[in-house]
C-alpha cells in the first residue's frame, strides 16, 4: 500500500513539469509600448506606436526609442500587425498615453476607445489625448527635451496638472464612463507641437470638446483651466489679471489655493436652473509694473477680491456661452446633475436634452478671497 | 553448534561479581574485561599497617587526575594505620570513612558497573579478602574552557558559553537559578557511549507531564552512540520528517536558564556545548536573548526587522521570478526597462539564473563555513569579485539577479535557527512561481502555513502566539512589551507559578 502510494506519487511528479509554465515569458524578450496613437480610420486603421528598445551590455543598459507604424482593418489588427516589425512580443501593459489625431476624433472617437476598454493587455488607466494641428506620428517623432520618449514626456506633465493646470487630464476609463453617461459630454486633453531650439516639442495644453463621440471644437488653455477648476479639480494654477486700485491698474498674478466648485440644479420657477457657486482662495504672486499695493489695507483687498469675482463670474459666463451656443456640448454634466438629484424633472428633458441645453439658464456667483500674499504685505518702494 | 557451546561455556565461567581474592578479581579485569586495553593501569601496594594488605586501585590512564590518586588514596592508604581485625565490609566501611578524602566515593561487588566506572574515569580500589570495590571519583581529562560561543555572539549580554563538560554546563545553569526548584535529572544514553545526559527543569513552574514526557521519550532511545545533541533532538523531537525546528539549541547558559524560567525543559548533553529547549516554536526563532537585555522598544524594532527578514529570505527569489517572468506588467515602468536591458545578453531563462545563482550561494557558504578563517576569507573574496563581479560583465547572470542573491543570504543569516528551513523554503517558493506565478507564490505560502499550523512541539502547537491577537501570549511574539507589562509567563508552557514579576518600583515614574 505505501509502496504504491510513493509510486503515485512519483509518477505525478512529471505532472508538474509537463503542464507548462502558464504565460511564461522572459522579460528581455519584451518589447515595450509605452504610447500609441491612432492617426486614421480610413481607408485604413493607422496605429503609429512608440516602443522602447534596450541595448547594452547588463552593467551599461542603454535606451533607445522606436516609432512604428503600422496599418490594419482595426485598431487589434493594427496593433498586432506590430510584432512582425518589432521582431518581438509586443507588451502593452506598459503604455501610459494613448493619442487620437483631430481627424479621427472628429470622426468618432469610439472606434478608437473600444479596443483600448476592452483589451486585457491595455490598462484602462492609459491617459488619452487628441492632437492639434499635426497628426500623432509628428507627436511620437518629436523629441522632448528632457525625457526619454513622448509618453514619458506626457506621463510627466499629467502629473503636473497641478502647477500648469490649462488641461483636464483624463484617463480612458473616465472619458468611456462620460460617453457612457447620461446627460454628460466628454472631453480630451489637447497635444500641441511648439518649436523649441529647432525641434519640436510636445505640450499639452487645452481641450477637445466631444458631443456623443465626435468632436466639435476646442477649447484654450485659459477655458480649459477654468472648466478644470469647475469640474473641482485641485489646481494651483497662476493667472494673470489687470487689477484696479487706488493707484492706477497693474497686472497681478494670482495663485488659486483652494477652489470650492458647487453645481446645483435649481428647480423652484418653471423651467429648471442651473446655478454655479465658486469659492477660491487665492494667494498674490507677484505684482507687475512697480505698483504701490498695500495688503494690509483692508478696503484695497475688498475691491481686489470683488474684481477677481467679477472676472470668475464673467469667465464662466463666457465658457458657458461656448458651450451651450457655439458647442451645444454638456461637458460640465449639467443633465448628469440634474439626472442625479431631481430625476422626475430630469426625466421631462431627457429625450430632448440637446435643445434644452442651450438655454438653459445658470445663476454664477463667484467669491474670491486673498488669503496669502506672499512674504512681503508691503509693496517694494525704489529710492535712490 | 561448536561456537554455541563456547560461548555458553564462557558465560558460565564468567564472574559477575567481585570475589575474595584479590589475584583472581585483577586477573578476570586483565584477562577478561580489559583485555588488550592498555590504557588501564593497575597500581598495586601495600598498606601501612602491620598486616600489610595488598591493595590494588585501578584506572583508566588518560581519565584521571594523577595527583589526586597518589595523594587521596594511594598515599592515606599506605600511611593511614588500619585497625586489626576488621573484615570484608567493616573494612570497606572504614576505608570510605576515614581514609579516603573524596566527595565521590560508590562502593559496588558488580564487575560490570566497576568497570562502567573506570572507564568513566573513577579509579577503582582493591582490596585483598574484600569482595567488594571502592570506586573514587577522579576525573579529569582535557577541558576547553569557558568562552564566548562562537555560534551565538552578543552586544550586550552574558559571553559564557557551554563547553563539552556535562557537570560545568549544568552548574553555568545552576549559577543563573540558585534556587532549590532548580532540578536535574541525569540520565544515560547510549549503549556503547554511555552518555550521560541532564534534563534540566524548574519544578515549580514546568509542567509535571511535560517533564515526564522529556524523560520518557529520552529512557526510549536505544542508540549505540550519542556524539552530540543533535542524535537526541533527531531521536525525540515531534514531527521528524519537517524540516521545521521543533527542539530548539542554543549555546548560551542564559537562554537556557530564561527558556526553563519559562517553564521549558532543557536536555544537556555530555560532550556536547549544545543544549536543547522544548517545546520549540515558531516565534522563538524571531527571539534573541539580547531583546531581553535591551530596552524594549529597540528590541521591538529588531523583532520586526527579522520578521521582514524572514520574508525577504524566503520570498524575495520567488517573487522577482513571478514578477520578471509572469507579470512584468506589474514592475515600474523604468524599472522594468532596466531589468529587461540588463537581462539583454544573458543565455539561460530567469528560472536557471534564480536557482544557479542561488546553488553558487550556498556553495560558497558551505565552502566557506568550516575552513580556517584565513582560508574562509579567500572563499568570499572569490565569491564577490570573481563570481559575482565578472559574472555580470560575462552577461551570464544579470545584475538584478546578483541584488536579489545578496540580499536573499543577508536577510538569511538574520534568523539563523531558521537559515537551514529557509533556504528549503525559498526553493519551493522559487518553483511553485516559477510555475504559476503569483498565484503559485500565494498557494505555496499556503501549503507552508497550513504545514507550520499542524504541526505541535510536546504538545503545544507550533505557531502558539503568532495566530492571536490579544492576551499575554502575544506580548512576546511581533513586539516585546517592557518587562514590566510582561508580568505573566507564557500561558502555553508554564503550567505553575505564571506570575513572573510581582512590582516594578519604576513604573510610577513613568
Amino acid at each position: 500500500m505505501k509502496g504504491r502510494f510513493v509510486l503515485v506519487l512519483l509518477l505525478s511528479c512529471p505532472l508538474l513539469l509537463l503542464c507548462g509554465c502558464w504565460d511564461y515569458t522572459e522579460v528581455e524578450l519584451l518589447d515595450f509600448v509605452l504610447g500609441a496613437g491612432l492617426d486614421q480610420v480610413e481607408p485604413d486603421f493607422v496605429v503609429v506606436t512608440e516602443m522602447i528598445k534596450t541595448s547594452g551590455s547588463a552593467q551599461e543598459a542603454q535606451v533607445e526609442r522606436v516609432v512604428l507604424t503600422t496599418h490594419g482593418r482595426s485598431l487589434s489588427s493594427a496593433a498586432r500587425a506590430l510584432s512582425s516589425p518589432a521582431g518581438r512580443d509586443v507588451f502593452w501593459s506598459h503604455a501610459q498615453v494613448f493619442l487620437v489625431s483631430e481627424e479621427v476624433a472628429r470622426g468618432g472617437v469610439l472606434s478608437a476607445i473600444e479596443y483600448v476598454v476592452r483589451s486585457r493587455h491595455m490598462r484602462s488607466t492609459i491617459y488619452m489625448f487628441v492632437t492639434r494641428d499635426c497628426t500623432v506620428e509628428e507627436v511620437f517623432k518629436s523629441t522632448p527635451p528632457f525625457n526619454d520618449t513622448v509618453s514619458e514626456h506626457l506621463g510627466v506633465i499629467v502629473d503636473l496638472h497641478a502647477q500648469v493646470s490649462n488641461f483636464y487630464p483624463l484617463q480612458v476609463w473616465e472619458f468611456a464612463q462620460d460617453l457612457n453617461a447620461e446627460g454628460i459630454s466628454g472631453t480630451l486633453p489637447t497635444v500641441q507641437l511648439i518649436h523649441e531650439r529647432g525641434e519640436m516639442v510636445p505640450i499639452v495644453k487645452g481641450t477637445a470638446v466631444f458631443k456623443k463621440d465626435k468632436m466639435v471644437g476646442w477649447l484654450d488653455g485659459e477655458e480649459s483651466a477654468l472648466f478644470s477648476l469647475l469640474k473641482g479639480r485641485f489646481q494651483r494654477n497662476h493667472f494673470v489679471m489687470e487689477t484696479r486700485t487706488s493707484q492706477g491698474t497693474y497686472p497681478i498674478t494670482y495663485q488659486i489655493m483652494g477652489n470650492k466648485v458647487d453645481i446645483k440644479p435649481n428647480v423652484k420657477g418653471e423651467r429648471p436652473r442651473m446655478s454655479i457657486k465658486i469659492g477660491l482662495q487665492l494667494s498674490v504672486v507677484e505684482v507687475g509694473h512697480g505698483a504701490k499695493i498695500s495688503f494690509q489695507d483692508e478696503k484695497e483687498v475688498k475691491s481686489i477680491e470683488e474684481q477677481l469675482a467679477h472676472t470668475f463670474n464673467r469667465r464662466t459666463r463666457d465658457l458657458l456661452e461656448k458651450l451651450q451656443l457655439e458647442y451645444n456640448a454638456d461637458i460640465l454634466g449639467f443633465g448628469q446633475l440634474l439626472r442625479r438629484k431631481e430625476p422626475d424633472i430630469w426625466r421631462r428633458y431627457s429625450e430632448n436634452w440637446e435643445c434644452v441645453f442651450p438655454l438653459l439658464a445658470v445663476d454664477v456667483e463667484a467669491k474670491c478671497t486673498i488669503a496669502f500674499t506672499g512674504l512681503y504685505s508691503q509693496p517694494i518702494i525704489v529710492r535712490d | 553448534m561448536f561456537f554455541w557451546r563456547r560461548a555458553k561455556q564462557k558465560k558460565a565461567r564468567g564472574l559477575t561479581s567481585l570475589t575474595n581474592s584479590l589475584d583472581t578479581n585483577i586477573h578476570w579485569f586483565k584477562q577478561d574485561i580489559f583485555a588488550n586495553d592498555e590504557t588501564i593501569i593497575y597500581r598495586r601496594f601495600r598498606t601501612g599497617d602491620p598486616q600489610s594488605r595488598a591493595c590494588v586501585l585501578v584506572f583508566a590512564e588518560h581519565m584521571v587526575k594523577h595527583e589526586f590518586l597518589s595523594e587521596h588514596i594511594v598515599r592515606a592508604m599506605m600511611q593511614g594505620p588500619l585497625p586489626g581485625g576488621l573484615h570484608k565490609d567493616e573494612l570497606i566501611t572504614y576505608v570510605t570513612e576515614h581514609i579516603i578524602h573524596s566527595n565521590g566515593v560508590t562502593v559496588t561487588g558488580s564487575f560490570s558497573k566497576l568497570s562502567e566506572l573506570i572507564v568513566g574515569g573513577r579509579g577503582v580500589l582493591l582490596v585483598d579478602g574484600c569482595d567488594l570495590g571502592i570506586a573514587v571519583d577522579a576525573q579529569g581529562w582535557a577541558k576547553r574552557q569557558v568562552t564566548e560561543p562562537p555560534s551565538e555572539n552578543v552586544v550586550r549580554g552574558p559571553r559564557q558559553g557551554f563547553t563539552e563538560d556535562l557537570g560545568g554546563n549544568v552548574a553555568l545553569v545552576q549559577r543563573r537559578i540558585t534556587n532549590p526548584a532548580f532540578k536535574t535529572k541525569f540520565m544515560t544514553v547510549g549503549t556503547q557511549s554511555n552518555t550521560k545526559v541532564a534534563v534540566v527543569y524548574v519544578d515549580s513552574v514546568a509542567s509535571q507531564a511535560l517533564v515526564d514526557e522529556v524523560i520518557d521519550r529520552i529512557e526510549k532511545i536505544e542508540i549505540d552512540a550519542v556524539l552530540d545533541s543533535g542524535y537526541i533532538q533527531e531521536l525525540i523531537q515531534d514531527s521528524p520528517y519537517s524540516p521545521m525546528p521543533t527542539i530548539g539549541h542554543t549555546e548560551r547558559p542564559d537562554i537556557v536558564a530564561g527558556k526553563i524560567l519559562e517553564g521549558r525543559v532543557a536536555v544537556l548533553v555530555d560532550g556536547s556545548p549544545f543544549a536543547l529547549t522544548m517545546p520549540y516554536l515558531f516565534v522563538e526563532a524571531f527571539q534573541s536573548n539580547e531583546d531581553y537585555y535591551n530596552h524594549w522598544v529597540p528590541a521591538t524594532f529588531h523583532r520586526i526587522v527579522r520578521y521582514i527578514s524572514f520574508f525577504i529570505t524566503t520570498s524575495t527569489p520567488a517573487l522577482y521570478l513571478a514578477l520578471i517572468s509572469y507579470h512584468p506588467q506589474l514592475i515600474p515602468t523604468n524599472l522594468v526597462i532596466s531589468i529587461a536591458a540588463s537581462r539583454q545578453n544573458v543565455p539561460f531563462p530567469g528560472i536557471v539564473e534564480v536557482v544557479a545563482m542561488g546553488l553558487v550561494f550556498e556553495i560558497l557558504r558551505e565552502g566557506g563555513v568550516r575552513l580556517p578563517r584565513p582560508v574562509g576569507q579567500a572563499i568570499s573574496i572569490v565569491g564577490a569579485i570573481v563570481l559575482g563581479d565578472a559574472a555580470v560583465s560575462a552577461s551570464l547572470v544579470s545584475a538584478p539577479m546578483i541584488i536579489v542573491v545578496g540580499i536573499t543570504a543577508v536577510a538569511g543569516f538574520v534568523i539563523s535557527p531558521l537559515y537551514n528551513t529557509a533556504v528549503l523554503m525559498r526553493l519551493f517558493l522559487v518553483l511553485t512561481s516559477s510555475i504559476l506565478g503569483f498565484y503559485g507564490f500565494v498557494l505555496g505560502v499556503m501549503a507552508i502555513v497550513i504545514h507550520l499550523a499542524s504541526i505541535k512541539s510536546f504538545g503545544v502547537p507550533y505557531l502558539t502566539s503568532m495566530t492571536e491577537f490579544l492576551g499575554q501570549n502575544v506580548k512576546d511574539a511581533m513586539v516585546r512589551v517592557p518587562w514590566w507589562r510582561m508580568n505573566l509567563r507564557p500561558k502555553y508552557v508554564a503550567a505553575q507559578d505564571r506570575k513572573r514579576l510581582q512590582s516594578a518600583p519604576g513604573r510610577k515614574n513613568r
